[in-house]
């Protein structure tokens, strides 16, 4: 039970899962050989995501949706003056040491990128693999091989990847890269998973199917999730949307789920 | 785990790290080729350099000493001595029958002895040998291999240091020179055996003729300076030997200056052999002491050097010393009748006796060869660092370019420690593969230095290996495993250190850094 209830949340609902509180990010970008000059990007969000929600982040290109995202799934470390931080599970991974981070990012997050963010000399099963190998050491992956080899077969089957396993990322579509991008993801069975514009470089029928796929995949699992779009229409696929602009939280709907 | 599936996937799909793997393999290679020849060079400049002297030298130079039978059967009884033999060195002139002639080291051995006290035997070029037997025309294979040659014969006389008389079935004094010293017996580049070709003739009308002649069955003549006692020379002597035998150490230095004769002839042309020193009592015919010698003194024959052979119990410098303490007594007894015992055992110039260790007599030959090693690693070092910062420079760029994995592998939850291990390991690889084909392809052009060294020559006149300069006819092929081993251990130590600093990098970079990465 978290003790302070993050503004952003009706008393109703649950602890949230994850969550923002007043997170603040600056760049600290190098002008020249001696000027410094810092870029706010953040200035103060707060955002709780109760377990099994679906939160798309709505904002305009360089409102800081990536920066937020990033901090949220401990990539990066917010402004440290800042007394609020990234919470996961109401503990502050804004004060994770490098080792928890890595764990946290390892087994609790799964993200997906724009750009897929494939490794192009693994195969389509060897870079869903991957997630499993780095959250195990080599020999407890030895002997998990099997199970994490079953599963990644039944994830990439689900996006109807079944046929192409041994394939290279370059052979495939876009669709098809980010459909295992996200099967990468989730082979660790995080309890969140990230997505930074899964769509953002995919033509509307092909996004319209990831979007497609991901929910169905929250339908079986009830996994939380947390989108980053600037497409309104696949926001409202959501469970709640929230706008980022000028650094902050501006505005919070709440749709009701949207059977269709 | 996912470090060395990257590494396999990183090595098979890539042209940089093949090309990585291409400059070690090329720096071991270059490595182990050059420490396996001038080491092995020095192996055997050691070898034959002790096999041809024996381990320590008693020597008192030109003017000799006397009573040396008495000090070799004291060294002699020491149980650390093996053996001792007397030898007269000085130098000559050698007239070849083409008319050349050729300044030689002379060493009058008796050969007894001295067979037990170095490799005599072993060095003797002509005599029978089981090797590869030559086709009917002669070509290829060893010469000493066919069964109807001189070759028993030869043995025979070279052992004895003289040519059989066919009458009387006694040995005349003969002599053997080293195998490259007239220059007739030639070496054949393909299988290292030497064959006798055409040999010059000096005409009597002073043009010289080439023939078919084989130098054991010819006559050389040799010019010695002896000296009195003041060393001043007296007059040249001239006397001409049959050749009872060839003998090839394979110092090419040794081989083409040194002539063995017959210790006793030594002694006498040079007039170290026993004398008496008279005085003429009257020059005067008609004196009537005239004719009555007075003998004013007798003086013993003289050698100017003793070798000393070990019985492997002693390191030579202890033999040496050892040997030094013995003639110390000796001297003692004999006291102004042979060269004084210095303080120390070898003070040249010092006016006293030297004992020498064969390293001392060669050591020109092998503190010249021992410094050009140096030289050559030192520069092979520096060869190798450069190829570490290649290596350094071949890593940072695919560390450059694997950037956006790096982040991707963050993302997913990698360490620190676990990305720059990647890199350490891909590194390792690299040089696992480029220092064994490297260690692989230099034993290979070791193992066929000679053929590949005889194939430039023939096809681009390249001689590197000149004979005249390296002392050895037949470049060192051998290749030793402690070597290849260290060769391919520094191979990949050097790559360890090109990529250990991309691999720092690596692991610091920020994933965010590394993601955003074009
Ligand atoms: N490493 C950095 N150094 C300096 N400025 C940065 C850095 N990363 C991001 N920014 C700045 O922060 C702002 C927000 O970037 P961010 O990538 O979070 O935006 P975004 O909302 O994801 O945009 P897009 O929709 O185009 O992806 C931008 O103005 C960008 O220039
Ligand atoms: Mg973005």
């Amino acid at each position: 039970m978290s003790t302070a209830a993050a503004p952003s949340t009706t008393e109703s609902s649950p602890a949230p899962i994850l969550e923002a509180r007043a997170v603040a990010k600056t760049y600290h970008l190098k002008v020249g050989r001696f000027k410094r000059e810092d870029v706010p990007v953040l200035h103060g969000v707060d955002l709780g995501v109760e377990p099994g929600q679906w939160v798309a982040i709505l904002g305009a290109s360089g409102s800081g949706k990536s920066t937020l995202l990033h901090l949220l799934a401990g990539l990066d470390r917010p402004d440290s003056k800042t007394e609020g931080g990234v919470f996961f599970e109401s503990q502050a991974v804004t004060r994770f040491g490098s080792r928890s981070l890595d764990r946290y990012r390892a087994r609790s997050v799964g993200l997906v990128f724009q750009f897929y963010h494939l490794l192009p000399e693994l195969s389509v099963v060897e870079n869903v693999l991957l997630g499993a190998m780095v959250r195990r050491g080599r020999f407890a992956y030895r002997r998990a091989q099997p199970e994490a080899r079953a599963r990644a077969t039944e994830l990439l089957e689900s996006f109807g990847l079944a046929h192409r396993l041994r394939h290279r990322p370059s052979q495939l579509s876009g669709g098809e890269r980010q459909r295992v991008a996200i099967a990468r993801a989730l082979i660790n069975d995080p309890k969140v998973l990230l997505a930074d514009e899964p769509t953002g470089n995919l033509d509307h029928d092909t996004g319209q199917a990831i979007i497609d796929a991901l929910a169905a995949e929250r339908e079986r699992t009830g996994r939380t999730l947390v989108m980053v779009t600037h497409d309104p229409q696949l926001a409202s696929r959501a469970d709640r949307v929230v706008h980022l602009a000028e650094g902050r939280i501006v505005e919070t709907s709440r749709t009701e789920a949207d059977p269709s | 785990m996912y470090q060395a599936l990257l590494t396999r996937r990183y090595l098979s799909s890539k042209i940089m790290p093949l090309l990585a793997a291409i400059a070690v393999m090329l720096c071991t290679a270059v490595v182990l080729l050059v420490w396996s020849i001038m080491g092995g060079f020095l192996v055997m400049l050691l070898d034959a350099g002790k096999a041809i002297v024996g381990d320590v030298a008693v020597s008192w130079p030109t003017a000799g000493f006397a009573h040396y039978e008495d000090l070799i059967d004291r060294l002699e009884e020491d149980e650390n001595v093996a053996g001792a033999t007397p030898v007269v060195e000085t130098f000559g002139m050698l007239g070849l029958p083409d008319g050349r002639l050729q300044g030689v080291t002379v060493q009058g051995i008796d050969v007894q002895s001295y067979a037990r006290v170095t490799e005599y035997e072993r060095f003797l070029y002509w005599k029978p040998t089981d090797g590869p037997t030559p086709d009917d025309d002669g070509v290829g294979g060893d010469w000493r291999a066919d069964e109807i040659g001189p070759w028993p014969e030869l043995l025979a006389d070279g052992l004895a240091l003289g040519e059989r008389d066919r009458v009387t079935g006694e040995f005349e004094p003969a002599l053997v020179p080293g195998i490259e010293v007239a220059g007739f017996s030639r070496r054949d580049p393909e299988s290292g055996f030497y064959r006798f070709g055409p040999v010059g003739m000096r005409t009597p009308e002073g043009d010289v003729r080439w023939e078919s002649g084989f130098l054991p069955f010819l006559e050389l003549t040799l010019n010695l300076v002896p000296v009195d006692r003041t060393g001043r020379p007296i007059e040249v002597v001239t006397r001409s030997y049959p050749v009872a035998n060839e003998f090839r150490t394979e110092v090419f230095q040794i081989d083409s200056s040194t002539v063995f004769m017959p210790l006793a002839e030594a002694q006498r042309l040079l007039r170290l052999d026993a004398a008496e020193l008279v005085r003429q009592e009257a020059t005067d015919p008609f004196d009537e002491a005239f004719g009555q010698v007075e003998v004013l003194d007798e003086s013993p024959a003289r050698v100017t050097t003793v070798f000393v052979r070990g019985t492997g119990s002693m390191t030579p410098a202890e033999l040496a010393d050892r040997c030094h303490e013995i003639y110390m007594e000796f001297e003692r007894e004999r006291r102004g009748q042979v060269p004084p015992a210095g303080a120390t055992r070898n003070e040249p110039g010092s006016g006293s006796i030297q004992i020498t260790t064969w390293e001392q007599r060669q050591g020109m030959l092998i503190g010249a060869v021992q410094k050009e090693i140096a030289l050559v690693l030192l520069i092979l070092l520096v060869i190798s660092f450069t190829a570490s910062f290649l290596i350094l420079a071949i890593f940072w760029a695919m560390v450059s370019e694997k950037t956006r994995d790096i982040g991707i592998l963050r993302s997913i939850g990698a360490t620190r420690a676990g990305v720059a291990w990647l890199w350490l390991r891909y590194g390792l690889a690299i040089g696992l593969i480029g220092s064994i084909l490297g260690a692989a392809l230099a034993t290979l052009i070791v193992w066929n230095i000679n053929p590949i060294h005889d194939w430039l020559g023939r096809t681009f006149a390249i001689t590197v290996w000149d004979p005249k300069v390296y002392y050895f006819s037949r470049i060192p092929n051998d290749v030793e495993p402690v070597k290849a081993a260290i060769v391919v251990a520094g191979g990949l130590g050097f790559c360890l250190l090109g990529a250990l600093i991309p691999a720092i990098r690596a692991a610091f970079l920020k994933p965010v850094e590394a993601l955003r990465f074009e």
